[in-house]
């Protein structure tokens, strides 16, 4: 027990001297090269961490990067929604501008609002009415052809009756062998070409426009091509179809034309 | 073989040290292993084995010889003191007296440093430096017992 007291003594009494001594001199380090043995030792350490942490920051920097990316994309998708329906709605008013100024009795332009509330009946309601010279039976036209005639108007807004209405009527013409019909409309995607004698031999994908002599559309009007001929039924005049060239799914914009 | 393996754990406690740091404090471990050698070998050899582990680490710090050599020297005397004569081990015990330990050692190089070198630090941040280092070092003082209990 005093062995060990002594010992504890004596190494205190080492260790202050050894202070001591020091305290105005240069450090007395004698195991000072070990730092470069534990250098390599944190030199290892540091590649393993980095051989092990390295692929989980990769991993952590590309879903990151991922992330951004999606982000992005959904920005410029966005974006690129936009673009494309400001293109697709010049486009439109530039079909517009040309039927204006190629169509003598031209109007007005109208946007298609919304569709008639009656499920049954093929109407549109267009954004203009009287107040932008809109009257009853003046009518609509894209690019593509006849889209209709308006059926009613208020001050603010118009009711376009579809061709394929069924109490839409419209006397029309082929195109290449000028043989005269009336178009009407037959709740249906396909119109119905009436009075066409049994004798005239037509061809599938004839054009078919209107005739003027009705007193309501303009003649020279494209309305759509043939699609069915029909000899079998009884009768004096063949069944045909005609279906139109505007869809009427896809209209968006029309112009107004009064009536010849 | 047994002081082949002590010279690797050294290295190897002061390799984690090195690396590590919590709220910018490096850790203490290796007073566990002057504590550790104290419970196990008795005063004698934890006084020769803890002076030896403070001499590495004085040359390794580079500033004086002396402060650790002192500190871990008399840590693990003491450790080997306390659990030898004194007290029977408990876990709570355990934990205390590695904290006490950790902030003897830590006191006695922040004044030897003061005394014989410069200042470290203020007196302030020494205080939470050796409490919190005391801290870190406190859930293992229940892995550090006599070979008997």
């Amino acid at each position: 027990m005093l062995g060990k007291r002594l010992l504890l003594f004596l190494f205190i009494l080492i260790s202050l001297s050894l202070m001591t001594y020091q305290s105005n001199r240069t450090p007395f380090l004698p195991l000072k090269s070990l730092n470069s043995a534990l250098n390599v030792f944190y030199d290892i350490k540091v590649s393993v961490k980095e051989f092990i942490s390295a692929p989980f920051r990769r991993m952590f920097l590309r879903e990151e990067e991922n992330r951004r990316l999606k982000t992005e994309l959904s920005q410029l998708l966005k974006e690129q929604q936009v673009w494309r329906e400001a293109f697709r709605e010049n486009q439109k008013l530039r079909e517009v501008l040309a039927l204006k100024e190629k169509e003598q009795h031209y109007v007005t332009a109208a946007r298609v609002v919304a569709r008639g509330t009656d499920q049954w009946s093929h109407t549109l309601i267009l954004d203009k009415g009287l107040t932008d010279g809109i009257k009853k039976d003046m009518v609509a036209i894209t690019d593509k052809g006849l889209v209709g005639k308006i059926s009613d108007v208020s001050p603010s807004y118009a009711y376009l009756l579809l061709l394929t209405d069924i109490n839409f009527s419209a006397a029309v013409r082929l195109q290449e062998n000028r043989t005269e019909g009336v178009l009407s409309g037959t709740g249906f995607r396909a119109c119905q070409l009436k009075y066409i004698p049994y004798e005239e031999e037509l061809k599938l994908g004839a054009a078919v426009v209107t005739s003027g002599l009705d007193s309501i559309f303009p003649g020279g009007i494209p309305l759509g091509y043939i699609s069915k001929i029909n000899k079998k039924e009884s009768g004096l005049f063949q069944y045909i179809e005609v279906i139109p060239y505007v869809d009427n799914t896809k209209i968006e914009v029309v112009a107004i034309i009064r009536r010849a | 073989m047994k002081y082949l393996l002590w010279a690797v754990v050294t290295f190897l406690t002061f390799g984690i040290q090195g690396s590590l740091s919590f709220f910018d404090i490096t850790p203490n471990f290796t007073v566990i292993l002057a504590c550790y050698a104290g419970i196990r070998e008795g005063e004698a050899k934890g006084l020769f084995i803890g002076s030896l582990i403070g001499l590495i680490e004085d040359s390794l710090a580079g500033s004086l010889l002396g402060p650790n050599l002192l500190s871990k020297g008399l840590v693990g005397y003491l450790a080997g003191f306390l659990y030898s004569k004194f007290f029977v081990w408990t876990p709570v015990l355990g934990i205390v007296t590695i904290m006490v330990l950790t902030m003897a050692d830590s006191f006695a190089v922040y004044m030897s440093r003061s005394i014989f070198d410069t200042m470290p630090s203020g007196i302030g941040a020494a205080a939470f430096i050796i409490v919190m280092q005391s801290l870190f070092n406190a859930p293992l003082g229940i892995f550090l017992k006599k070979k008997s209990e």
